[in-house]
């Protein structure tokens, strides 16, 4: 999701909180992305291990460990996926519960709950923020998994055994299912019906966005397309609305105001997607002359491209790209693209959203906690 | 074999509630704990050959498993498929006393618009995606868990000097408990790769596999949020516990155990956790809801409990002897899945070579076959019927503490419906 070329790219600078560059390829941010991520880690105590121990130590994961063995060689998603566990070269799979523990920590003390004491705190955050920090992270992690169930009638047989597909979707909905059942017993340990009702609600919102997602790709991405308003919506259900619900959710728990509440949604939602834009872009700012890569049709700044070309030059456009072999050319797709407005105007939203996370956390008190929290918002700026 | 199987089971019913119930239930000692105890020993005497006390029959049946006349039983058993109305009739007046109606009926009042509050729930804006979520609840389905949920519910508060009326809270139990009930159907069609379930085509059927996983978290999301909307933090750790235990029980049918005595108890776990817990769970959630004695919540979920187990041993059952179709899904899933439940497991104390075929999950040509006939030609159909009794039997010792009401007399005359359904 944060693509390490952002370390690559973003090393030089002094840190300059407020004043953010709009153009793309300036790197003057604060540092690069793997040292803001592992200050901020060292803000909220112990590292950022969320995926439980319980969880991945339970005979029920060990089983599903030695059963993908068997799935090495196929094609099965699930076998990369579990490999995003252990290497997690790519992407950064714990940057929601980390913060989700930046906000807790920024808020503070509760003052309203009587059962709460601050001698509870581990470096600044109660324990149950911790523990939905690590729920929000096993409910992510149960959708890696359960998007990479395979359509069986979809598969031929050059593609590979279909035995092997169906056993790799049975281990990929039972672990799924797993990770999932073990936040629900976690949520409710947090003796918070309105935070079970949030969490459940993003739940229901995870879903819909990747059921549009999966839509879009099929059947939309070649015909129509989304528009950019229903794109922002999309993009929110699939990638925004779990973090902005844990961030409330984290204040609810220890009872910090509505207020406190709204701020923490709004910086979560904001900061997702302006995160969201930022890997929707890496295609079309990578720099490097390498092996030029295929980029989803519906990622904003092809959306963004449609939008001022219209529909019908979009259609040309395509045409022009397909080859005889009626393969997409997508490096004279990303030429064409580039051309245009669409990258800018994606940069553009993507720090417009980086703003408005930045607003919404200036309400909090001044901290290390929320110095960390403005530096991961702005990096999402940085490419 | 080394010891006589009623030995063995009452090692594998060390998870059993209460150690009196086997002596009671095995021996008849004292009078039987409720009318309909007795009517069920009548109708198993019927399947012993010989003629003996009432009362003995069952203890003849434990002793001498090899001696029963299996033909007879077969064909008591297939009547009693073939005519479920004569059974309930019989049922009807054991329980003169207290004039029960039909559960089915007494329920209907609470149950009528269940189906269209689980679609209102299910609030998505994407037409399809709604569709899929709908897709099971049309009404075709018998509702049993939500029918058991608002009897015991009833009785509860009548139980508690309240009037029988459900509290809000109860009824979203109901629904909460068909709802994720079926967020797991449609989970555990994707696991075995089922193409139909109530005579539909399943939801990965028709739209794939990747839909209906959707599908189904978005109704457990659905569930859950109604969950949490009735604001009780103990009925919510309950009911998630439901969630955890369905997902462990699928991963127990992934293994087989070695050990026959292990493996039952497996077996039993497995079915309390995919099939009972959720039974048990709701019925103890609506109790919390009208009643804070932990005693009372006991009785509750112990009826679940047991119920739910029955329920499930009969299922089991029902997959050796009913019909293709008769339950929507082709006779002798479970061993095509590589199961093996009561009756196989029964059948392998007197058919040692079905050991290997269990360890091997029927997987070599002629497996499934030859396991059937094994299961036919031994008496595990007949001993796992009347496992299912004795649950049976305990869920209605419990559910007897209860101050008598129509409702509570309906969840007794259930037991017996389970016992003798056919679908």
């Amino acid at each position: 999701m944060f693509p390490a070329t952002w370390s690559r790219l973003s090393r030089l600078a002094s840190s300059s909180r407020g004043r953010r560059t709009l153009s793309l390829f300036s790197s003057s941010g604060s540092s690069n992305w793997s040292k803001v991520v592992s200050d901020a880690e060292k803000i909220v105590g112990y590292p950022t291990s969320f995926m439980s121990l319980r969880c991945l130590l339970s005979d029920e994961l060990s089983n599903v460990a030695m059963h993908v063995r068997k799935l090495v060689g196929t094609q099965h998603p699930l076998l990369n996926t579990a490999r995003g566990f252990v290497y997690d070269s790519k992407n950064n799979l714990q940057m929601r519960g980390l913060v989700v523990l930046l906000l807790s920590k920024a808020a503070g003390p509760s003052s309203a709950a009587i059962d709460l004491h601050p001698q509870d705190m581990v470096s600044g955050i109660y324990p149950s923020q911790r523990n939905l920090a690590e729920i929000t992270e096993l409910i992510h992690t149960a959708f890696l998994v359960h998007r990479g169930i395979v359509n069986l009638k979809e598969w031929t047989l050059s593609d590979g055994s279909l035995k092997d597909m169906q056993f790799g979707n049975k281990m990929a909905v039972l672990s799924g299912d797993f990770l999932l059942a073990n936040a629900c017993t976690g949520l409710a340990q947090l003796n918070n019906t309105k935070v079970v009702e949030m969490i459940s609600s993003a739940i229901g919102d995870l879903v819909q966005g990747i059921y549009y997602e999966n839509n879009n790709n099929e059947e939309n991405a070649l015909a129509g397309g989304v528009d950019v308003a229903s794109w922002e919506e999309q993009a929110f259900l699939s990638h925004g609305a779990l973090l902005a619900k844990s961030c409330q959710a984290a204040m609810e728990l220890v009872k910090h105001d509505k207020e406190a509440q709204r701020l923490a949604y709004k910086y979560g939602k904001h900061l997702s997607l302006g995160h969201k834009l930022n890997s929707d872009l890496q295609p079309f700012v990578k720099s490097s002359a390498g092996e030029p890569e295929s980029f989803s049709l519906s990622s904003a700044p092809v959306l963004f491209h449609r939008q001022i070309v219209g529909p019908e030059r979009w259609q040309q456009q395509l045409q022009q790209a397909t080859t005889l072999r009626n393969q997409l050319d997508y490096s004279q797709l990303l030429a064409v693209v580039k051309s245009e407005k669409g990258v800018s105007s994606a940069v553009d939203l993507c720090c417009y959203h980086s703003n408005r996370a930045l607003e919404a956390i200036q309400a909090f008190p001044s901290s290390e906690a929320r110095a960390a929290l403005e530096n991961i918002a702005s990096a999402i700026t940085k490419f | 074999m080394a010891a006589p199987w009623w030995r063995q089971c009452r090692r594998w019913g060390t998870n059993f509630p209460s150690g009196n119930v086997f002596d009671s239930v095995w021996c008849f000692s004292g009078r039987p704990a409720c009318a309909s105890a007795s009517s069920l020993s009548r109708r198993t005497s019927s399947w012993s050959s010989a003629p003996g006390p009432e009362g003995k029959p069952l203890l003849a049946l434990a002793r001498h498993p090899k001696t029963l006349n299996i033909n007879s039983f077969l064909i008591r058993h297939k009547s009693r498929l073939l005519y479920p109305t004569q059974q309930w009739c019989c049922c009807r007046m054991t329980h003169s006393d207290a004039k029960p109606k039909d559960p089915f009926m007494l329920a209907q009042r609470d149950l009528t618009s269940l189906y269209d509050d689980i679609k209102k729930e299910l609030f998505v804006s994407k037409e399809e995606l709604k569709n899929l979520c709908d897709y099971y609840f049309d009404g075709k389905g018998k509702a049993i868990r939500p029918m058991i949920v608002v009897l015991m519910a009833r009785a509860l508060n009548i139980h508690s000097n309240r009037s029988g009326d459900l509290l809000p809270g109860q009824r979203v139990v109901a629904m909460i408990s068909e709802m994720i009930h079926t967020a797991s159907l449609v989970h555990d069609d994707v696991i075995d790769g089922s193409d139909k379930r109530r005579g539909k085509r399943t939801i990965n059927e028709v739209w794939g596999e990747r839909k209906a996983i959707l599908a189904g978290d978005f109704i457990l999301s659905a569930a859950t949020i109604a969950l949490a909307r009735i604001g009780n933090t103990t009925v919510v750790k309950v009911l998630s516990q439901v969630i955890e235990d369905l997902v462990r029980g699928e991963f127990m049918q992934l293994g087989s155990k070695e050990n026959e005595n292990e493996r039952f108890k497996h077996y039993l776990e497995k079915t309390f956790k995919k099939t009972a817990s959720l039974i048990a769970n709701s019925c103890k959630a609506v109790s919390i809801l009208v009643n804070s004695d932990p005693e009372v919540h006991e009785i509750a979920y112990q009826y679940g409990r047991n119920v739910g187990i029955a329920f499930q041993l009969v299922d089991d059952v029902l997959d050796f002897t009913s019909g293709a179709n008769q339950l929507g899904k082709p006779s002798a899933a479970d061993l095509k899945l590589g199961l093996a439940t009561g009756p196989v497991l029964f059948a392998c104390q007197q058919f040692p070579e079905l050991h290997a075929m269990i360890m091997r999950r029927f997987s070599s040509k002629g497996d499934v076959d030859r396991a059937w006939q094994y299961v036919l030609q031994s008496d595990g159909v007949q001993q796992t019927s009347f496992l299912a009794q004795r649950y049976c039997q305990e869920a209605i010792r419990q559910v007897s503490r209860l101050r008598p009401s129509p409702e509570r007399d309906a969840l007794i005359a259930l037991t017996e419906m389970v016992l003798t359904r056919d679908k």
